[in-house]
Protein backbone atom coordinates (compact mmCIF):
# COMPACT_ATOMS: atom_id res chain seq x y z
CA UNK A 1 0.00 0.00 0.00
CA UNK A 2 2.95 2.27 0.69
CA UNK A 3 3.88 2.03 -3.01
CA UNK A 4 0.54 3.53 -3.96
CA UNK A 5 0.82 6.59 -1.77
CA UNK A 6 4.51 7.05 -2.53
CA UNK A 7 3.55 7.62 -6.14
CA UNK A 8 1.21 10.40 -5.02
CA UNK A 9 3.97 12.09 -3.07
CA UNK A 10 5.93 12.62 -6.28
CA UNK A 11 3.25 15.01 -7.56
CA UNK A 12 4.32 18.65 -7.13
CA UNK A 13 2.67 20.25 -4.11
CA UNK A 14 1.76 16.99 -2.41
CA UNK A 15 3.13 16.88 1.14
CA UNK A 16 2.07 13.31 1.76
CA UNK A 17 -0.81 10.88 1.92
CA UNK A 18 -2.44 8.43 4.28
CA UNK A 19 -4.83 5.52 4.00
CA UNK A 20 -7.12 4.91 6.94
CA UNK A 21 -9.52 2.10 7.68
CA UNK A 22 -12.74 2.78 9.53
CA UNK A 23 -12.09 -0.39 11.57
CA UNK A 24 -8.33 -0.36 12.14
CA UNK A 25 -7.47 3.34 11.94
CA UNK A 26 -4.31 4.41 10.15
CA UNK A 27 -3.08 1.77 7.70
CA UNK A 28 -0.21 3.60 6.07
CA UNK A 29 1.17 7.10 5.73
CA UNK A 30 4.07 8.92 4.17
CA UNK A 31 3.27 12.30 5.71
CA UNK A 32 6.06 14.01 7.66
CA UNK A 33 6.37 12.76 11.24
CA UNK A 34 4.97 16.02 12.54
CA UNK A 35 1.59 14.50 11.66
CA UNK A 36 1.17 12.02 14.54
CA UNK A 37 -0.55 8.69 13.75
CA UNK A 38 -3.23 9.26 16.40
CA UNK A 39 -4.14 12.60 14.84
CA UNK A 40 -4.21 11.13 11.37
CA UNK A 41 -6.57 8.43 12.61
CA UNK A 42 -8.84 11.08 14.14
CA UNK A 43 -8.75 13.13 10.96
CA UNK A 44 -9.54 9.97 9.00
CA UNK A 45 -12.61 9.39 11.15
CA UNK A 46 -13.83 12.92 10.50
CA UNK A 47 -13.23 12.47 6.79
CA UNK A 48 -15.20 9.21 6.83
CA UNK A 49 -18.11 11.13 8.35
CA UNK A 50 -17.74 13.89 5.76
CA UNK A 51 -17.72 11.32 3.00
CA UNK A 52 -20.80 9.59 4.44
CA UNK A 53 -22.77 12.80 4.79
CA UNK A 54 -21.68 13.83 1.29
CA UNK A 55 -22.87 10.55 -0.21
CA UNK A 56 -26.25 10.99 1.47
CA UNK A 57 -26.72 14.12 -0.62
CA UNK A 58 -24.79 13.11 -3.75
CA UNK A 59 -24.78 9.49 -4.80
CA UNK A 60 -22.12 10.25 -7.43
CA UNK A 61 -19.69 11.79 -4.94
CA UNK A 62 -16.06 11.15 -5.85
CA UNK A 63 -13.77 13.30 -3.71
CA UNK A 64 -13.95 15.85 -0.93
CA UNK A 65 -11.51 18.71 -0.65
CA UNK A 66 -10.98 21.02 2.30
CA UNK A 67 -9.19 24.25 1.51
CA UNK A 68 -7.48 25.70 4.55
CA UNK A 69 -5.23 28.74 4.61
CA UNK A 70 -2.08 26.65 4.97
CA UNK A 71 -2.93 23.49 3.07
CA UNK A 72 -5.53 21.59 1.15
CA UNK A 73 -6.80 18.13 2.05
CA UNK A 74 -8.23 15.90 -0.64
CA UNK A 75 -9.99 12.69 0.36
CA UNK A 76 -11.54 9.73 -1.43
CA UNK A 77 -13.14 6.57 -0.14
CA UNK A 78 -11.36 3.82 -2.08
CA UNK A 79 -13.89 1.24 -0.94
CA UNK A 80 -16.30 1.01 1.93
CA UNK A 81 -14.30 1.49 5.11
CA UNK A 82 -11.03 2.45 3.37
CA UNK A 83 -10.23 6.11 2.82
CA UNK A 84 -7.30 7.84 1.17
CA UNK A 85 -6.40 11.42 1.95
CA UNK A 86 -3.65 13.72 0.79
CA UNK A 87 -2.34 16.95 2.25
CA UNK A 88 -1.01 19.44 -0.29
CA UNK A 89 0.19 22.98 -0.69
CA UNK A 90 -2.61 25.34 -1.75
CA UNK A 91 -0.94 25.66 -5.16
CA UNK A 92 -1.36 21.95 -6.01
CA UNK A 93 -2.67 20.88 -9.39
CA UNK A 94 -6.15 19.54 -8.66
CA UNK A 95 -6.68 17.92 -12.05
CA UNK A 96 -3.38 16.07 -11.88
CA UNK A 97 -4.06 14.83 -8.38
CA UNK A 98 -7.59 13.74 -9.29
CA UNK A 99 -6.23 11.75 -12.21
CA UNK A 100 -3.66 10.16 -9.92
CA UNK A 101 -6.44 9.30 -7.50
CA UNK A 102 -8.25 7.55 -10.35
CA UNK A 103 -5.15 5.56 -11.25
CA UNK A 104 -4.54 4.66 -7.63
CA UNK A 105 -8.17 3.66 -7.26
CA UNK A 106 -7.77 1.36 -10.27
CA UNK A 107 -4.69 -0.26 -8.77
CA UNK A 108 -6.43 -0.58 -5.45
CA UNK A 109 -9.44 -2.23 -7.07
CA UNK A 110 -7.11 -4.67 -8.81
CA UNK A 111 -5.58 -5.54 -5.45
CA UNK A 112 -2.28 -4.20 -6.74
CA UNK A 113 -0.87 -3.20 -3.38
CA UNK A 114 0.81 -4.62 -0.34
CA UNK A 115 0.38 -3.92 3.33
CA UNK A 116 3.29 -2.56 5.37
CA UNK A 117 5.92 -5.22 5.97
CA UNK A 118 5.23 -7.00 2.70
CA UNK A 119 7.06 -4.53 0.50
CA UNK A 120 10.09 -6.74 0.00
CA UNK A 121 8.18 -9.79 -1.04
CA UNK A 122 6.34 -10.25 -4.33
CA UNK A 123 2.96 -8.61 -4.05
CA UNK A 124 -0.03 -10.88 -4.22
CA UNK A 125 -2.23 -9.83 -7.08
CA UNK A 126 0.39 -7.42 -8.38
CA UNK A 127 -0.01 -6.80 -12.08
CA UNK A 128 3.65 -7.47 -12.79
CA UNK A 129 3.62 -10.67 -10.82
CA UNK A 130 0.42 -11.98 -12.29
CA UNK A 131 1.42 -11.07 -15.81
CA UNK A 132 4.95 -12.33 -15.66
CA UNK A 133 5.11 -15.24 -13.29
CA UNK A 134 3.07 -17.93 -15.06
CA UNK A 135 5.11 -18.13 -18.26
CA UNK A 136 8.20 -16.22 -17.24
CA UNK A 137 9.12 -18.14 -14.12
CA UNK A 138 10.72 -15.04 -12.68
CA UNK A 139 12.96 -16.04 -9.82
CA UNK A 140 13.03 -14.13 -6.56
CA UNK A 141 16.15 -12.16 -7.42
CA UNK A 142 14.77 -11.01 -10.77
CA UNK A 143 11.43 -10.16 -9.22
CA UNK A 144 13.25 -8.07 -6.62
CA UNK A 145 15.10 -6.29 -9.40
CA UNK A 146 11.81 -5.64 -11.23
CA UNK A 147 10.39 -4.13 -8.05
CA UNK A 148 13.39 -1.83 -7.79
CA UNK A 149 13.18 -0.86 -11.46
CA UNK A 150 9.49 -0.12 -11.12
CA UNK A 151 9.92 1.87 -7.93
CA UNK A 152 12.71 3.99 -9.46
CA UNK A 153 10.62 4.55 -12.57
CA UNK A 154 7.99 6.05 -10.28
CA UNK A 155 10.46 8.76 -9.32
CA UNK A 156 11.00 9.58 -13.00
CA UNK A 157 7.53 9.20 -14.48
CA UNK A 158 5.23 9.67 -11.50
CA UNK A 159 1.92 7.88 -11.10
CA UNK A 160 1.91 6.40 -14.60
CA UNK A 161 5.16 4.53 -13.95
CA UNK A 162 3.54 1.39 -12.64
CA UNK A 163 1.39 0.97 -15.75
CA UNK A 164 4.24 1.80 -18.12
CA UNK A 165 6.56 -0.66 -16.42
CA UNK A 166 4.02 -3.50 -16.49
CA UNK A 167 3.38 -2.92 -20.19
CA UNK A 168 7.07 -2.88 -21.01
CA UNK A 169 7.71 -6.06 -19.04
CA UNK A 170 4.78 -7.72 -20.78
CA UNK A 171 6.21 -6.78 -24.19
CA UNK A 172 9.67 -7.87 -23.14
CA UNK A 173 8.51 -11.29 -21.99
CA UNK A 174 6.52 -11.83 -25.15
CA UNK A 175 9.63 -11.17 -27.23
CA UNK A 176 11.84 -13.89 -25.80
CA UNK A 177 12.99 -15.88 -22.84
CA UNK A 178 13.20 -14.43 -19.38
CA UNK A 179 16.93 -14.28 -19.15
CA UNK A 180 19.17 -11.79 -17.37
CA UNK A 181 21.16 -11.56 -20.60
CA UNK A 182 18.13 -9.78 -22.11
CA UNK A 183 17.98 -7.13 -19.40
CA UNK A 184 19.64 -4.66 -21.78
CA UNK A 185 16.64 -4.97 -24.10
CA UNK A 186 14.28 -4.31 -21.22
CA UNK A 187 16.18 -1.21 -20.16
CA UNK A 188 16.23 -0.02 -23.77
CA UNK A 189 12.46 -0.32 -23.94
CA UNK A 190 12.12 1.59 -20.69
CA UNK A 191 14.40 4.31 -22.09
CA UNK A 192 12.05 4.65 -25.06
CA UNK A 193 9.11 5.12 -22.72
CA UNK A 194 10.94 7.76 -20.68
CA UNK A 195 12.00 9.47 -23.95
CA UNK A 196 13.97 12.28 -22.30
CA UNK A 197 17.73 11.93 -22.14
CA UNK A 198 18.14 13.76 -18.83
CA UNK A 199 15.49 11.59 -17.24
CA UNK A 200 16.97 8.46 -18.79
CA UNK A 201 20.36 9.35 -17.27
CA UNK A 202 18.78 9.97 -13.90
CA UNK A 203 16.88 6.69 -14.11
CA UNK A 204 20.04 4.79 -14.95
CA UNK A 205 21.73 6.35 -11.93
CA UNK A 206 18.85 5.38 -9.69
CA UNK A 207 18.77 1.75 -10.81
CA UNK A 208 22.50 1.19 -11.03
CA UNK A 209 22.96 -0.07 -7.42
CA UNK A 210 20.10 -2.57 -7.83
CA UNK A 211 21.48 -3.76 -11.17
CA UNK A 212 24.95 -4.21 -9.71
CA UNK A 213 23.59 -6.21 -6.79
CA UNK A 214 21.56 -8.39 -9.13
CA UNK A 215 24.42 -9.02 -11.56
CA UNK A 216 26.79 -9.91 -8.73
CA UNK A 217 24.22 -12.51 -7.72
CA UNK B 1 -33.34 39.30 5.23
CA UNK B 2 -33.43 41.57 2.20
CA UNK B 3 -29.64 41.87 2.43
CA UNK B 4 -29.27 38.10 2.42
CA UNK B 5 -31.50 37.92 -0.63
CA UNK B 6 -29.42 40.58 -2.39
CA UNK B 7 -26.25 38.75 -1.50
CA UNK B 8 -27.58 35.47 -2.86
CA UNK B 9 -28.65 37.30 -6.02
CA UNK B 10 -25.12 38.65 -6.51
CA UNK B 11 -23.50 35.26 -5.95
CA UNK B 12 -25.97 33.60 -8.29
CA UNK B 13 -25.00 35.95 -11.10
CA UNK B 14 -21.39 34.77 -11.11
CA UNK B 15 -20.54 32.77 -14.20
CA UNK B 16 -20.39 29.09 -13.33
CA UNK B 17 -22.79 29.25 -10.38
CA UNK B 18 -25.86 27.08 -10.91
CA UNK B 19 -27.44 27.89 -7.56
CA UNK B 20 -26.63 29.00 -4.03
CA UNK B 21 -27.97 29.43 -0.54
CA UNK B 22 -27.02 31.15 2.69
CA UNK B 23 -27.64 29.64 6.11
CA UNK B 24 -26.90 30.75 9.65
CA UNK B 25 -25.02 28.86 12.34
CA UNK B 26 -28.19 26.99 13.34
CA UNK B 27 -28.65 25.69 9.81
CA UNK B 28 -31.63 27.95 9.09
CA UNK B 29 -31.91 29.06 5.47
CA UNK B 30 -31.64 32.86 5.13
CA UNK B 31 -31.71 33.06 1.36
CA UNK B 32 -31.69 30.62 -1.49
CA UNK B 33 -31.53 30.25 -5.23
CA UNK B 34 -31.53 26.47 -5.39
CA UNK B 35 -33.97 23.55 -5.20
CA UNK B 36 -34.19 21.55 -1.96
CA UNK B 37 -32.41 24.13 0.20
CA UNK B 38 -33.10 22.18 3.41
CA UNK B 39 -31.13 19.19 2.14
CA UNK B 40 -28.18 21.39 1.27
CA UNK B 41 -28.48 23.27 4.57
CA UNK B 42 -28.12 20.07 6.62
CA UNK B 43 -25.09 19.02 4.58
CA UNK B 44 -23.51 22.46 4.98
CA UNK B 45 -24.01 22.57 8.72
CA UNK B 46 -22.63 19.08 9.40
CA UNK B 47 -19.73 19.35 6.97
CA UNK B 48 -18.73 22.76 8.28
CA UNK B 49 -18.60 21.40 11.84
CA UNK B 50 -16.49 18.45 10.69
CA UNK B 51 -14.08 20.63 8.73
CA UNK B 52 -13.63 22.79 11.81
CA UNK B 53 -12.89 19.69 13.91
CA UNK B 54 -10.27 18.62 11.37
CA UNK B 55 -8.80 22.11 11.35
CA UNK B 56 -8.46 22.08 15.15
CA UNK B 57 -6.97 18.60 15.15
CA UNK B 58 -4.32 19.26 12.58
CA UNK B 59 -3.56 22.82 13.66
CA UNK B 60 -4.67 24.75 10.60
CA UNK B 61 -5.96 28.27 11.08
CA UNK B 62 -8.83 28.95 8.71
CA UNK B 63 -11.05 27.02 6.32
CA UNK B 64 -11.62 28.94 3.10
CA UNK B 65 -14.05 26.46 1.66
CA UNK B 66 -14.76 22.78 1.27
CA UNK B 67 -15.91 21.03 -1.86
CA UNK B 68 -17.87 17.93 -2.70
CA UNK B 69 -16.70 16.70 -6.08
CA UNK B 70 -19.20 14.81 -8.15
CA UNK B 71 -18.95 12.59 -11.19
CA UNK B 72 -21.48 14.79 -13.02
CA UNK B 73 -19.19 17.77 -12.30
CA UNK B 74 -21.94 19.72 -10.54
CA UNK B 75 -19.69 20.14 -7.52
CA UNK B 76 -20.96 21.66 -4.31
CA UNK B 77 -18.97 24.20 -2.30
CA UNK B 78 -19.37 25.45 1.26
CA UNK B 79 -17.85 28.79 2.24
CA UNK B 80 -17.77 29.78 5.92
CA UNK B 81 -18.43 33.53 6.35
CA UNK B 82 -18.22 34.35 10.03
CA UNK B 83 -21.39 32.91 11.57
CA UNK B 84 -22.90 32.07 8.20
CA UNK B 85 -22.35 29.46 5.55
CA UNK B 86 -22.66 30.01 1.83
CA UNK B 87 -23.39 26.98 -0.33
CA UNK B 88 -22.79 27.03 -4.07
CA UNK B 89 -23.79 24.51 -6.72
CA UNK B 90 -21.39 24.66 -9.66
CA UNK B 91 -22.45 24.42 -13.28
CA UNK B 92 -21.07 21.27 -14.88
CA UNK B 93 -19.29 22.98 -17.75
CA UNK B 94 -17.59 26.04 -16.35
CA UNK B 95 -14.18 27.34 -15.41
CA UNK B 96 -14.00 26.35 -11.75
CA UNK B 97 -10.93 28.51 -11.17
CA UNK B 98 -12.66 31.58 -12.57
CA UNK B 99 -15.82 30.94 -10.61
CA UNK B 100 -13.97 30.45 -7.31
CA UNK B 101 -11.93 33.60 -7.91
CA UNK B 102 -15.08 35.63 -8.46
CA UNK B 103 -16.72 34.18 -5.38
CA UNK B 104 -13.60 34.91 -3.30
CA UNK B 105 -13.54 38.47 -4.62
CA UNK B 106 -17.14 39.01 -3.65
CA UNK B 107 -16.70 37.42 -0.24
CA UNK B 108 -13.64 39.55 0.51
CA UNK B 109 -15.69 42.64 -0.23
CA UNK B 110 -18.45 41.42 2.05
CA UNK B 111 -16.01 40.57 4.81
CA UNK B 112 -14.13 43.84 4.63
CA UNK B 113 -17.30 45.90 4.29
CA UNK B 114 -17.72 45.79 8.05
CA UNK B 115 -21.49 46.08 7.96
CA UNK B 116 -22.78 42.65 8.47
CA UNK B 117 -20.85 40.04 6.42
CA UNK B 118 -23.65 38.64 4.39
CA UNK B 119 -26.32 38.99 7.01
Amino acid sequence: MIHLIDELKIIPGVIGASIVSSQDGLKVTNLPTIFKPERLTTIGKHLFKLSSVGRMSFDDLTDISLHYDESVMLARELEKGMLLFVICDPTFNHNLLSMSFNLLQEEFNLGNYSTPGEEDSPIEGDVTSSQTQPDMQVDDALQELFDELKSSLGIILGPMASFVFDEVVEDWTSQGSVDPSRLGELLGQLDQEISDQDKIDKYRQLISPALETFLKG
Amino acid sequence: MATATDFIGRINQIEGVAGCLLINSDGAVLGQAVDDPEVYAALMKISSDLSRDIMTNIGFSYCRHLSFHRRNMENFYVFPIDKYLLGIVQQADCSVKFMLERVDQLLSKVSTGGSGKGS
